[in-house]
């Protein structure tokens, strides 16, 4: 009996070490200890305000090829806002929808041509609450294969926080030519 | 003193008197064909000595006094054995029961293997039979397991999920068929085990890490399904099962059949599953700040298919037996059509409302492929086995061309797919598993063992998100079991594993600006460099299990060890299900995890209770990270995770106890909680994702042995309560508390010779809307079934 403990005793040593166990040993009492003096984590995920006075776009606006216009919302975290992306794509084929209240009236399906497609993320200044953009965007009129095609198109709006809590929000517009 | 003196010799007299007079009877226990039976009863009176024989056939029952003894061997599906016998030295017998003709069903539904299983093992571990999972029928065979406690599931829609083992599953948990290790898709929350839920009738759940006899992934636990053992000699029959259930009105039938000879036998088996739309207790749910509405209460587009055939044929003889199953099973099913690709879609409702039977856009189809050979050979002083398998596995997910980042508007018909095949993953999988026990002396088992497997892994489609990957792993084992005393068992083992995977480079199919000097260029970006990846690991376990009459105590201490994934390593692109961006870490070290696991009992014929509680410490747990990122060039902007590793602790466990209080009533209870925090990185101080959270089990049951001509009438209601989850991480949702009703009776029918028997199951009695914690709709706000009527028939038929 006294033997196999001896092989016993050998056999741990052999396959973890003695520096493992005893790290094992001392970090589950950390662990217990930090386990009963939990720290407060971040549950909250931020918000994206489109209901100020100059928020622009929001939901059935118009946007105009060829012309520039100013992404304006109130951001906002109850402890420190991450980032931001802004997506605009077709929606000539109806699948995509507002997550706002109000409905608009789409053109009828389409089959797309020379669609716009804007991908962007923009950076907030660090340790910021509250965040009001006010940020420039360019819609060319077309590209190499020629001008854009107006209609219906999804703006949607995705935003971060430092913890990684994020908020989408999608809107329904138009881009057109301005006539 | 010599008073002292004195009283020794008096006390010490009658001990030395009867421990000259006490002897051993010990013997093995085996059928026609010198297969050892495990666990069979042996009863040996006067005095009432009991024991169940070891997995060798064999049992010991020592400190007998002398005198005559009446031994019984009883083993389900043989003849009683009866022997006298006058004891006055050290006896071993050789004892071979006669088998008795029964329908195998019969066979398989009782025996001792549960209970001895759970006390020899010095870890947690749950045995379930076929009769239970037919009294507890869920949606998948995971489903029907999350009534054990510690055992939970990640489902997708009404019949699909993966199992989680105390908070841990996709990769962490192995799931064996017959020996080989499962290999699907395991990473994916998108989709289900491709098994068979008819086909099991003997799963094992083994609660904490097991990476010592299941390699690299058994880290979290390990789900045994096991199938029919070998039919007795000259035997044919077979069973039916007919399966309904009214929530997402589904229709199941699955028919087996066996048929032995002397030597050879076979047995098969077919089950075909269809099922609609499932329904829950909710008009509308809530996709990300969009509500879209549900027609009826339908889930539009989950209803599904399932197509499964089993083959296998067997030779027994003198100690040797080989068999070789072959199965395929083949899942069409359809994913909730407002939640699937980079943001919540608008559907035709009109389209999809239309039917609720039928699978439109956007579906998945998998195919499971297995031929497996297992042959044991068995002699006095050793046994060996070995385990060889093929695997193939097939899955596509379908969904309509939605051009998304740069892709172009519309999809050029110059690539090798289609434009609907949106991901595609191919998988081969070869496997080898050899084990040889020797009984080194009477006390001592030594087994010693290797698994060796290679896949092939091609993926494809418009979509990415891993890239073609193989994978070489192997790993040996040597375990020592020593009896130390009659009702001790000392448990050590020692592992290696290598392993090595190798990623191939991969390209998107369409170009993307890239920002050069003086202008925007376009090219064709690589996702995913090639990369090679080589890990190796010592693991080991050490652990005691002590049984008595009414008592039992385990612990154990083990190391394991799980080797990143090529989805870990190498990931690159947008998870469709979860409107995320998934950025792999090729610098990813192996998981290391160290486990406490205890456990007591208490056990009389009329009262049990027992706790089994796990301390467990990773030391780099792979984590997939939320950041405050978000990619630009292929979604609409999604939202970021990145592979990390953090140090977490984790502890929890179960308590179950259940009472007698008459002959017919039974009360039980089983609880689990789980605690898991992560001590270091960007998430220190959060929970780990998908952490079930706290449940307590109520079950009232009522049964008899017969009822006029009913034979085992039940009757039994289960009430669960569930602690609301509020310990969460980015992107989880907390989760409200919940209480739900579950119904369940049935008895067997005697029907001309044979026994038909009728379960019946009314899930959520109250059609209460809650939600799961860990389903992976709860991220859409998707409540968890409303009331389901479950039946299941099973008519038995065999010719003799």
């Amino acid at each position: 009996m006294e033997n196999m403990k001896t092989i016993k005793k050998g056999l741990f040593i052999s396959v973890f070490g003695k520096k493992a166990w005893m790290t094992v040993f001392l970090v589950f009492l950390f662990a217990v200890f930090n386990a009963c003096n939990n720290q407060e984590t971040d549950d909250e995920k931020p918000e994206i305000d489109l209901t100020i006075a100059d928020a622009f776009p929001v939901n059935c606006d118009t946007l105009y090829f060829g012309e520039d216009f100013s992404f304006q919302a109130l951001l906002k975290d109850n402890v420190e806002l991450g980032s931001y992306s802004i997506d605009i794509h077709n929606n000539f084929d109806h699948h995509s929808h507002s997550s706002e209240v109000t409905e608009c009236e789409l053109w009828p399906k389409k089959v797309p041509v020379n669609p716009f497609v804007f991908i962007n993320d923009y950076d907030i200044p660090q340790g910021s609450r509250e965040y009001k953009t006010s940020q420039k965007i360019t819609i060319p009129a077309g590209n190499g294969n020629g001008a854009f095609d107006e209609g219906d198109y999804h703006f949607y709006i995705s935003l971060t926080d430092k913890e990684g809590w994020s908020i989408q929000k999608g809107l329904s517009i138009k881009i057109l030519k301005r006539r | 003193m010599r008073v002292f003196w004195l009283l020794f010799v008096v006390l010490a007299l009658p001990v030395s008197a009867i421990s000259q007079q006490i002897f051993t009877l010990s013997g093995i226990v085996g059928d026609n064909d010198k297969q050892p039976l495990p666990a069979a009863s042996v009863l040996v009176s006067p005095g009432n000595y009991g024991t169940v024989t070891d997995k060798n056939g064999k049992f010991i029952i020592g400190k007998l006094q002398p005198g005559d003894y009446t031994i019984q061997v009883i083993y389900l599906g043989y003849k009683k054995y009866s022997c006298q016998l006058n004891l006055k030295n050290n006896v071993t017998l050789e004892i071979t029961l006669e088998p008795e003709l029964l329908t195998l069903n019969e066979i398989t539904i009782t025996d001792n293997y549960a209970d001895q299983r759970k006390r020899e093992e010095s870890v947690s571990v749950e045995v379930v039979n076929n009769e239970y999972l037919k009294q507890n029928l869920g949606g998948s065979l995971m489903k029907s397991l999350d009534r054990l406690p510690g055992v939970s599931t990640i489902d997708i829609g009404s019949g699909q999920s993966k199992p989680v083992i105390r908070g841990l599953g996709f990769n962490r948990v192995v799931v064996t068929e017959n020996g080989i290790k499962h290999e699907g898709q395991q990473w994916g929350a998108d989709h289900g085990l491709e098994v068979d839920q008819f086909a099991s009738d003997r799963i094992v759940v083994i609660k904490g890490p097991s990476s010592l006899m299941y390699g690299s992934d058994g880290i979290g636990g390990v789900i045994e399904l096991k199938q029919l053992e070998i039919p007795v000699k000259n035997s044919f029959g077979g069973s039916v099962d007919l399966i309904g259930k009214t929530n997402n009105n589904f229709a199941g039938f699955s028919a087996m059949f066996y048929n032995r000879w002397e030597k050879l036998y076979f047995t098969g088996r077919v089950t075909l599953l269809d099922f609609a739309d499932y329904r829950v207790p909710t008009d509308s749910v809530e996709i990300y700040s969009y509500e879209a509405p549900l027609y009826e209460n339908r889930m539009r587009n989950t209803a599904g298919d399932e197509i499964d055939l089993h083959f296998t044929a067997g030779y027994v003889n003198n100690g040797f037996s080989t068999k070789l199953f072959l199965s395929n099973v083949y899942n069409k099913s359809g994913f909730f059509a407002n939640a699937h690709g980079l943001e919540p879609r608008r559907v035709d409702t009109n389209f999809h409302d239309k039917s609720d039977r039928d699978v439109q856009y956007p579906y998945q189809t998998v195919n499971h492929f297995k031929a497996i050979n297992k042959t044991e050979w068995r002699t006095e002083q050793m046994q060996f086995l070995a385990d060889v398998g093929f695997q193939w596995n097939f899955r596509q997910e379908l969904s309509q061309y939605v051009s998304h980042g740069y892709m172009p508007a519309v999809f050029p018909d110059s690539l090798p797919y289609p434009s609907d095949l949106e991901l595609e993953f191919d998988k081969y999988i070869l496997s080898a598993n050899l084990k040889t026990e020797l009984q080194a002396s009477e006390k001592a088992l030594i087994s010693l063992g290797s698994q060796t497997e290679y896949q092939n892994n091609k993926t494809g489609g418009r979509g990415f998100i891993i890239p073609s990957f193989t994978q070489f792993t192997s790993g040996g084992f040597v375990h020592v079991k020593y009896n130390s005393s009659e009702n001790s068992i000392l448990q050590a083992g020692l592992r290696h594993d290598f392993g090595m995977i190798e990623t191939e480079a991969y390209s998107d199919w369409f170009p993307s600006p890239v920002e050069t000097e003086p202008d925007t260029g376009w090219a064709y970006l690589q996702r995913a460099p090639a990369l090679t990846r080589r890990f190796s690991s010592f693991t080991g376990s050490v652990g005691y299990s002590f049984n008595s009459e009414h008592f039992s105590a385990k612990a154990n201490l083990g190391k394991s060890f799980r080797m990143p994934i090529a989805k870990e390593l190498a990931a690159n692109g947008v998870n469709y299900h979860h409107f995320s961006y998934e950025v792999g870490n090729p610098d990813l070290s192996p998981e290391i995890a160290f486990q406490f696991d205890g456990g007591l009992e208490i056990y009389s014929p009329r009262f049990a209770a027992g706790v089994t509680p796990f301390v467990n410490y990773f030391a780099n747990y792979i984590y997939l990270n939320p950041t405050s990122e978000h990619d630009r060039l292929y979604g609409n902007g999604n939202q970021v995770f990145y592979y990390t590793q953090s140090r977490v602790f984790r502890w929890g466990g179960e308590i179950h106890s259940h009472c007698e209080f008459t002959e017919n009533w039974q009360l039980g209870l089983i609880t689990d909680y789980v605690y898991s925090v992560q001590l270091s990185g960007e998430k220190k101080g959060f929970t780990l994702p998908f952490s079930p959270p706290a449940t307590v089990l109520f079950n009232l049951k009522y049964a008899r042995k017969k009822v006029g001509v009913l034979t085992n009438p039940h009757f039994s209601v289960d009430y669960r309560i569930t602690a609301k989850q509020n310990n969460i991480v980015p992107p989880e949702e907390k989760t409200p508390g919940s209480a739900i009703f579950n119904l369940a009776f049935g008895a067997g029918i005697p029907l001309k010779s044979q026994v038909v028997s009728v379960a019946v199951q009314v899930q959520n009695l109250f059609n209460t809307k809650y939600f799961n914690h860990t389903s992976y709709y709860r991220l859409i706000n998707v409540p968890e079934p409303g009331r389901n009527l479950v039946v299941n028939v099973n008519i038995p038929f065999s010719v003799k």
